[in-house]
């Protein structure tokens, strides 16, 4: 378990935008996909516990922003592959801008002038 | 929430089953994957396996977390609740159906005597936007030299109706209206006459109330103007009379002998603004038979110092109450002195005019609001009664369930879960309650009309389902939280440990029951107090001396039916009449008087002696005197005994010297230390009637009233003779008698009916009728309570028994006797009770001080009754604690010791 030592626990909240980003630069990704991506694309430095996905996954599908089909996979086993609609485009871009607007403020405020 | 979720969600609701199997299939494979990607690395199967399952997370939770933002849970959370509620319930059936049972009781009794206030006391008239309807009244009363009615602050002239109804711009508009009799009078359709109870009103009557007609139509002004011959009939009458029949319409109606013409049928809600239903209606009318409340003086029409006619009005839109008065005062101060002299005379307080909103059923509420008020406060008493049993019971169920609870919380059921359950219970006994409640009162609103005889509908509507709904919220957070939130605060671990461990907190508990159970007696004391005090004033009414003897004494009224109206024809057709019904085999005598005794009505004035105020001479601080007028053979026939002088006769006719006869109040008051006979009394000035005889006191308007100073008068020697009421003594079984009278009355005119026939003693029972049902109600509320207060007394007390059997195991072990034991449970259930009584005696007494003007012949703090009341109270305690002390007392140490 001394690998995970060096991981950190994704800030509430964010897990929806990560998957929402992780979404729009993959396309179609199952659940398993989904979170193997956003290990990968952190560097491993972000660890979800993966169970908490399926959740957020159930609320974001509510909500409209994404939505899911079943379908097959390469190895011919059922799976629901997840992605982004319109809403959820919408949606990432006003999350993003107001992650850049809210970070570029702490930034400077922590940042030595 | 867009729509789109919602279709969503409702999609996910429909299909969750599946959905939830998708789910569960979809996080399997995501495990699967990650175990295999994880084997791949190096890792064995099996470690692997555990690997991907500790990386996933608790399934079971992630799982639910996720059906979860589906947004149903509480649906499903609920439906479990309630199928695990019927479950218990269930388990505990005679549980259930007690607490079901009591709840019932209560909320029933509540709503049954709130659906009675809200019908005759709340309700709004059942006619078009009641809001704005009020009854105009004048305040303190009519102004002095305006001819009286009894409806002294509410009756105005025609004059007066007229002048007001011209200012449109305040009222939209006024109506008037009077009963043509003071009771029912006799109309015929056919060959057989009956009575009704008829009212005179203004053509704008049924317009202006917004009241429309079944069949045919209404009153029309044109109707008023020319005084027309033409009936509109109330909807009860009509169904009773007519069977519903459409085809009434166009088909003579005879009133007091006068042909009129139904015209139409009232609609089916509105049954007048009397306080009894209205059967006839018809125009305002000139003639002589159709004066105010069936006076035989000159028609209101010809009267204008007769203030006789009631006045309701719909206010015009944006008018409010106090606007109009101010609107219609200077008019009104006007036309109230143009035929009194032009002004008001020197010291009479200045009249005002008063809009009263019209509600419940009319005027005539006079009496019957404080005895309501006061039954539902007893049975608002008896809901709190009821509430503390059911709430002991289910902490005494939930007690038992202890260990349940325990378990549940120990192995991670969450605190609220618990809690929803618990109060669902709760909940669901409430429910159960009120429905049942509202069954009881049903039937209990259909009896007490019955047998208070009010002839409104008493149905329940909205208000009072909302009352229903209002005390059934506040029983379930009084019974059903309390308990719930003193089962919580168990810690999980403790009711798994040994029974000794929680002695100290189990005694806390019975202590709080007892303390329940010690309110609920002083609640109880209350009630039975209240009981015996209406009891005893019952009786009290029903034995009192009236003054004169009630065996054999028959009375009816008649309006006679007469070719001129002129009172030497009516002098001729009683003096006949009277003859007549001499002559019927059995009967003594017979008499005549103007207002019939026991009725309530009388004549009220103050007196005249020897041409002046008797106030001058004889230095008391009232003139007041009641009068009647009354026939030949008066107090012979009623047994008053005559102090002095004579009774009248034959011979005191209309065109002999004028007479009267004083009572013993009158002789003591106005004629102090003088010879009463040859002194002259009268109630105008224009006549002065010399006394010839001083009566015995007795009763006049009912049996309440006190000695008052009252004068008799020929009703021969009256100005004007009108209806009047007969009185016979006969010899044998009163009700033998009717079927001759009948005949013999007939044999004068076709419509003649007679009317209220009935004993003398049964007018004046009549009289206290509301006594008798607020006393008999109240005795069963206070037995109800009783009822109530012992079975909660005794559940606490068994419990405890139950509870304790060890303890009395090791007191009999080392010795006690059982005498010692039956003591120990009987003492303790006298002391809930004495503490009770403590607490309620002070209550008790500020409230009976509450029913002080309800009573009679008793004072509030009446000690007998309290007396009686605790010692029943002591019973009660002995009682319900003797079947568990008896237990106690046969506790058997080996079998209560091997408990432990």
């Amino acid at each position: 378990m001394s690998a995970d030592f060096t991981r950190e626990e994704i800030p509430p909240g964010t897990l929806d935008l990560l998957i929402l980003k992780t979404l729009d630069r993959e396309g179609e990704l199952h659940g398993f996909q989904i979170a193997e991506s956003i290990q990968l694309l952190s560097q491993d430095v972000l660890q979800v516990e993966e169970g908490s996905l399926y959740p957020a996954l159930q609320r974001i599908l509510m909500k409209g922003w994404i939505s899911g089909e079943w379908g097959k996979t390469p190895e011919n086993r059922r799976a629901r592959y997840y992605r982004l609609t319109r809403d959820g485009r919408k949606q990432l871009q006003s999350s993003l801008s107001r992650y850049e607007r809210v970070s570029a403020a702490i930034g400077r405020i922590i940042q030595p002038a | 929430m867009s729509f789109f979720e919602w279709k969503k969600r409702f999609g996910f609701l429909l299909h969750r089953t599946s959905r939830a199997e998708d789910l569960e299939s979809e996080m399997q494979f995501h495990r699967e994957l990650r175990a295999a990607k994880l084997e791949r690395e190096g890792l064995s199967a099996k470690e692997a396996d555990y690997a991907a399952q500790r990386r996933f997370g608790n399934k079971t939770l992630i799982q639910e977390t996720s059906v979860s933002m589906w947004g149903w849970i509480w649906l499903d959370d609920a439906v479990k609740d309630l199928q695990y509620t019927g479950r218990i319930l269930r388990q505990n059936l005679l549980f259930s159906a007690i607490a079901v049972l009591t709840l019932a009781l209560g909320i029933g009794a509540n709503t049954a005597i709130f659906s009675v206030i809200n019908a005759l006391l709340l309700r709004a008239l059942p006619v078009h936007d009641p809001q704005q309807i009020y009854y105009l009244h004048v305040l303190p009363g009519q102004p002095d030299g305006a001819g009286n009615t009894g409806n002294s602050d509410s009756s105005f002239s025609e004059y007066v109706f007229e002048q007001l109804r011209t200012r449109q711009q305040v009222f939209s508009s006024l109506a008037a209206y009077v009963p043509a009799g003071i009771n029912k009078i006799t109309v015929r359709s056919g060959a057989t006459p009956e009575e009704a109870a008829v009212d005179m009103a203004s053509g704008n009557f049924f317009a202006g109330l917004g009241v429309g007609s079944v069949c045919g139509r209404t009153l029309t002004m044109a109707d008023e103007r020319n005084h027309t011959g033409v009936a509109v009939l109330g909807y009860g009458f009509w169904n009773r009379r007519f069977a519903r029949n459409c085809a009434v319409i166009g088909q003579p109606l005879f009133i007091k002998g006068v042909p009129f013409t139904i015209v139409g049928v009232a609609a089916r809600s509105f049954s007048g603004v009397e306080g009894t239903p209205t059967d006839v209606w018809i125009p305002l009318q000139k003639r002589p038979e159709f004066n105010a409340w069936g006076s035989a003086g000159e028609n209101y029409y010809a009267a204008p110092k007769w203030w006789c006619l009631l006045l309701i009005g719909r206010l015009g839109p944006g008018v409010t109450p106090a606007r109009a008065q101010a609107m219609l005062d200077p008019a009104f101060q006007h036309a109230a002195y143009e035929h009194l002299g032009g002004k008001p005379q020197k010291g009479e307080t200045p009249r005002k005019l008063a809009l009263v909103p019209a509600r419940g059923i009319g005027e005539s509420q006079d009496g019957i609001e404080k005895p309501l008020y006061v039954l539902l406060a007893m049975v608002g008493l008896i809901l709190l009664i009821a509430c503390g049993n059911v709430a002991m019971l289910l902490t005494a169920r939930n007690a038992a369930r202890r260990r349940e609870f325990s378990i549940r919380l120990a192995i991670g059921g969450s605190q609220v879960r618990l809690f929803r359950q618990l109060l669902a219970e709760s909940l669901v006994l409430v429910a159960m309650g009120a429905v049942l409640g509202w069954l009881f009162a049903l039937v209990a609103t259909r009896l007490l009309a019955n047998w208070g005889q009010i002839e409104f509908s008493l149905t329940p509507d909205w208000r009072v389902l909302l009352f229903t709904i209002a005390i059934s919220v506040f029983v379930g957070v009084v019974f059903g939280l309390t308990p719930v939130l003193t089962t919580l605060r168990v810690p999980a671990g403790l009711a798994l440990k040994t029974s000794s461990a929680t002695a100290y907190r189990e005694r806390l508990k019975s202590r709080s029951a007892r303390v329940t159970v010690a309110l609920q007696v002083s609640i109880c004391l209350i009630l039975t107090v209240s009981a015996g005090l209406l009891v005893q004033t019952l009786r009290n009414l029903e034995h009192e001396n009236l003054g004169f003897k009630t065996t054999g004494l028959l009375v009816f009224g008649l309006n006679p039916q007469l070719k001129t109206g002129s009172s030497k024809e009516a002098i001729r057709f009683y003096q006949d009449l009277l003859v007549k019904l001499r002559a019927l085999p059995g009967v003594e005598s017979v008499t005549l008087m103007g207002n019939r005794i026991g009725s309530g009505w009388s004549n009220n004035t103050g007196a005249i002696v020897d041409g002046g105020d008797p106030r001058s001479v004889s230095g008391t601080d009232s003139n007041a005197m009641r009068w009647n007028d009354v026939g030949p053979n008066y107090f012979t026939t009623l047994g008053i005994p005559i102090r002095l002088g004579r009774d009248f006769t034959e011979a005191d006719s209309s065109s002999a010297p004028k007479v009267a006869i004083v009572n013993e109040t009158f002789a003591q008051r106005f004629l102090k230390d003088r010879q009463p006979l040859g002194h002259q009394v009268s109630f105008t000035p224009k006549i002065a009637f010399t006394i010839v005889g001083v009566a015995a006191n007795s009763k006049y308007t009912g049996v309440r009233e006190q000695d008052v100073p009252m004068a008799y008068f020929p009703s021969m020697q009256m100005n004007d003779v009108g209806a009047l009421h007969i009185e016979l003594h006969v010899a044998g079984d009163p009700a033998s008698f009717w079927k001759e009278i009948r005949s013999a009355v007939a044999s004068f005119a076709p419509d003649i009916a007679l009317l209220q026939p009935m004993t003398q003693r049964a007018q004046f029972d009549d009289g206290i009728s509301q006594e008798r049902l607020v006393a008999r109600l109240s005795i069963f509320f206070g037995g109800l309570a009783v009822l109530l207060v012992a079975t909660g007394l005794y559940g606490t007390l068994a419990y405890g028994v139950t509870r304790r059997t060890p303890e009395f195991g090791i007191r009999m072990a080392v010795g006690a006797q059982r005498r010692e034991l039956l003591w120990m449970i009987l003492r303790e259930s006298l002391t809930i009770c004495a503490i009770g009584v403590l607490i309620g005696l002070p209550l008790a007494i500020a409230c009976s001080r509450g029913l002080a003007s309800l009573l009679y012949g008793l004072a509030p703090y009446d000690p007998l009754t309290i007396s009686l009341a605790v010692v029943g109270i002591v019973l009660v305690g002995l009682a319900a604690g003797f079947l568990p002390a008896s237990r106690a007392a046969s506790t058997d140490p080996l079998v209560a010791l091997r408990y432990e």
